[in-house]
C-alpha cells in the first residue's frame, strides 16, 4: 500500500495531482466536475488537455449528474482505450461499482479517484442562491467538514470516504494545510509511483477521525429515520400525503444511476390500459387520481432497486415538486439491505442479493404451518 | 349487496378480498388435491396462478394491495422442489424485500404471507386459506385499497 502526505493547499493540491497524472502521461484523460462556461453550475468534463484541470472543481458543491451514470455512458460501447481517471464522489463511486456488477460499466482502463466528501447542496438552493458565496462556503467545508445547508441525506451519509477507489484523497485526520493520497489497489499504486510518490504514511490519526465521524453519522442516520423522517411518512395517510405533490414525471427514475433498464416496467404498455379499466378502478375506489399508479411506481421501484440504492440523492435533486424521494428510498433501502447485510458497491465479487440465494435462509419470512382444525371447517 | 357491506366497513360485515398467488406446479397442484378431497376454502379467496413464485414480481402484489386486496398470500413449491430449480429461492428473497418495504413504509407487511404448499398438500392449502382469511378479518380492511389518491 502506498500512502503519502501532500503539504500545501488542499484544493490546489488535489487539482495539481490530477494535472500531474494527465501531464506526466500516466493517464490519457480525466473525467472531473467542471464549472460550465456561464459559471453558475457544474458538469462532468472529459478532459484531455492538462492545463484545463486547473479550472476543474474535483469536489463540486452540487451533484448535477450522478457520476455513475457518466461512467456508464462513457463505457457503454466498450472499455476506454487510454487509461482514464474518473473523479467521483463516494456515492457516485458506489453506484459505478454497482453498475460494474450489473454489466453497465466496463471498468478496464479506468482509474477511480475519490475523496472525503463534505456533502452537496440541494441543486435548487444552489441554482437560486448566490453562486460565489456558496462556492466560498463550500471550499471552507473542506477544512472543517461541516457543510451548513447540505442536502438532508448528505448530512446523514455514512459512506463519505473514497476507500473503495483506486486512489483515495483523504482530508479527514490530516493536519491543516495537508492531505493524504492513498492507493488501495495495484493500479492506484502504479499511478502514484509513476508520479514519484512512494512510502507508507502513518494513517492512524485519519483512521480514528473517519471512525469517529462514521459512528456519529450512523447513529444520526438511524435516529433521523426512526424519530424524525420516519413518522412523517409512515402509514397510508402520511405516505400518500408525501406523494400528493408527485406528478408522476419519473424524473427520479431517469436520473437514478441504478435504474439502468432500457425500458422500465412502470413506463411500459403494461400500465397503459383501456378506459374501462380506469373506470372500473374509479368505481371501486369512488374515484381515481390521475396520473394513476403513483404509489405503485414508487413502491415498485423500491422493490426493484432499493437493495442497490447508494443514497446519492440524485432523485430528490431532480424532483420538480420537492417530494423527499431520496430519503424515502434511503430509509426503505437501509432496511431491505439489512436483510442480506448487503452494501452496494462494497465488493465487486459480492452478488446482488436478487441474483443469489442460499438453500436455507430467511425462514423467519415464511409463515410457519401448524396443522390445526381451528380455522378450517372442512377438516371436520 | 357486497358493496354495501364494504361501505359500512364494520367489523362483522367485513369480507376481506384476498388474492392467493399459486405457482403453476405445486400451489395450483395443492388446490387440485384439495378439490379431489372436496376440501373447501373461503369464497373470498381468489386464486391467482403464476408460472412460478419466482415470476411473481412485486408490482403484482403492490397492485393488488393498491387496487382492492386486503391481503395477499403466496404459495409455491417447497425450497428445493422448484420446477425451475431456483425460482422459489428467488421468490423467498423477493418476498422478504416486499414485506420489508411495506413494513418500512408503515403499510403492514403482515398482510403478505409466504407459505410453501406441495402438490399433495391439499389440506395445507385450504388451512392456509382459512387461517389467512381469519388473520385478515382480524386486521380489518386495507386502507390503501379504498383510497382514490394512490
Amino acid at each position: 500500500m502506498v500512502a503519502v502526505k501532500i503539504e500545501g493547499n488542499r484544493w490546489e493540491g488535489f487539482k495539481g495531482f490530477l494535472r500531474d497524472l494527465l501531464g506526466e502521461g500516466a493517464v490519457g484523460a480525466v473525467v472531473v466536475p467542471y464549472p460550465v462556461p456561464a459559471g453558475d453550475s457544474f458538469a462532468h468534463l472529459l478532459v484531455k488537455e492538462p492545463s484545463r484541470v486547473d479550472h476543474a472543481w474535483p469536489v463540486a458543491p452540487v451533484m448535477t449528474v450522478q457520476g455513475g451514470r457518466v461512467v456508464s455512458r462513457l463505457t457503454r460501447k466498450g472499455p476506454v482505450e487510454v487509461p482514464t481517471v474518473v473523479v467521483l464522489r463516494p456515492c457516485e463511486l458506489a453506484a459505478m461499482r454497482e453498475l460494474i456488477k450489473l454489466n453497465q460499466v466496463k471498468p478496464q482502463g479506468l482509474l477511480t479517484v475519490s475523496f472525503d466528501c463534505p456533502g452537496a447542496y440541494p441543486l435548487r438552493s444552489y441554482l437560486e442562491g448566490n453562486g460565489e458565496e456558496i462556492k466560498a462556503a463550500f471550499l471552507n467545508a473542506l477544512k472543517d467538514f461541516r457543510l451548513a445547508g447540505a442536502r438532508p441525506l448528505c448530512q446523514v451519509c455514512i459512506r463519505f470516504t473514497g476507500a473503495w477507489a483506486d486512489i483515495e484523497v483523504g482530508f479527514l485526520g490530516a493536519p491543516q494545510g495537508s492531505f493524504y493520497l492513498i492507493a488501495h489497489t495495484p493500479q492506484g499504486e502504479k499511478a502514484l509511483e509513476a508520479l514519484g510518490y512512494t512510502g507508507q504514511e502513518d494513517l492512524a490519526e485519519r483512521e480514528k477521525a473517519v471512525e469517529e465521524l462514521t459512528a456519529s453519522r450512523v447513529s444520526e442516520r438511524e435516529a433521523y429515520f426512526r424519530e424524525e423522517f420516519g413518522p412523517q411518512v409512515a402509514g397510508p395517510e402520511a405516505l400518500l400525503a408525501t406523494f400528493h405533490n408527485c406528478i408522476n414525471c419519473h424524473n427520479c427514475m431517469r436520473v437514478c444511476p441504478i435504474c439502468f433498464c432500457r425500458e422500465c416496467f412502470f413506463e411500459s404498455n403494461a400500465l397503459k390500459v383501456a378506459p374501462h379499466n380506469y373506470l372500473m378502478r374509479a368505481r371501486r375506489k369512488g374515484g381515481l387520481r390521475f396520473m394513476p399508479d403513483t404509489l405503485l411506481f414508487h413502491t415498485g421501484r423500491m422493490n426493484h432497486m432499493s437493495l442497490s440504492c447508494v443514497s446519492c440523492g440524485a432523485c430528490e435533486d431532480a424532483c420538480p415538486n420537492a417530494v423527499p424521494v431520496s430519503r424515502l428510498f434511503a430509509m426503505v433501502g437501509d432496511r431491505t439491505r439489512a436483510i442480506f447485510q448487503y452494501e452496494p458497491g462494497r465488493d465487486l465479487e459480492e452478488p446482488i442479493p436478487f441474483l443469489d440465494y442460499r438453500e436455507e435462509e430467511l425462514q423467519e419470512w415464511e409463515e410457519p404451518y401448524i396443522q390445526s382444525t381451528t380455522h378450517c371447517p372442512s377438516s371436520l | 349487496m357486497e358493496k354495501n357491506k364494504e361501505k359500512k366497513g364494520s367489523e362483522e360485515n367485513f369480507t376481506p378480498r384476498i388474492v392467493y398467488a399459486l405457482c403453476a406446479w405445486c400451489g395450483t397442484g395443492g388446490s387440485e388435491t384439495a378439490g379431489a378431497y372436496w376440501l373447501k376454502y373461503p369464497e373470498n379467496v381468489r386464486p391467482f396462478r403464476v408460472m412460478c413464485t419466482g415470476a411473481l414480481d412485486a408490482s403484482y402484489v403492490l397492485r393488488a394491495f393498491i387496487e382492492g386486496a386486503d391481503g395477499v398470500v403466496v404459495s409455491g413449491c417447497h425450497p428445493g422442489d422448484c420446477h425451475y430449480n431456483l425460482g422459489n429461492f428467488r421468490a423467498r428473497r423477493r418476498l422478504a424485500v416486499m414485506k420489508e418495504v411495506l413494513n418500512a413504509l408503515g403499510l403492514d407487511g403482515d398482510r403478505l404471507w409466504l407459505r410453501w404448499v406441495a402438490h399433495g398438500e391439499g389440506k395445507k392449502l385450504v388451512d392456509t386459506a382459512w387461517e389467512f382469511d381469519a388473520h385478515i378479518r382480524e386486521k380489518g380492511p386495507n386502507a390503501l385499497s379504498r383510497r382514490w389518491d394512490t
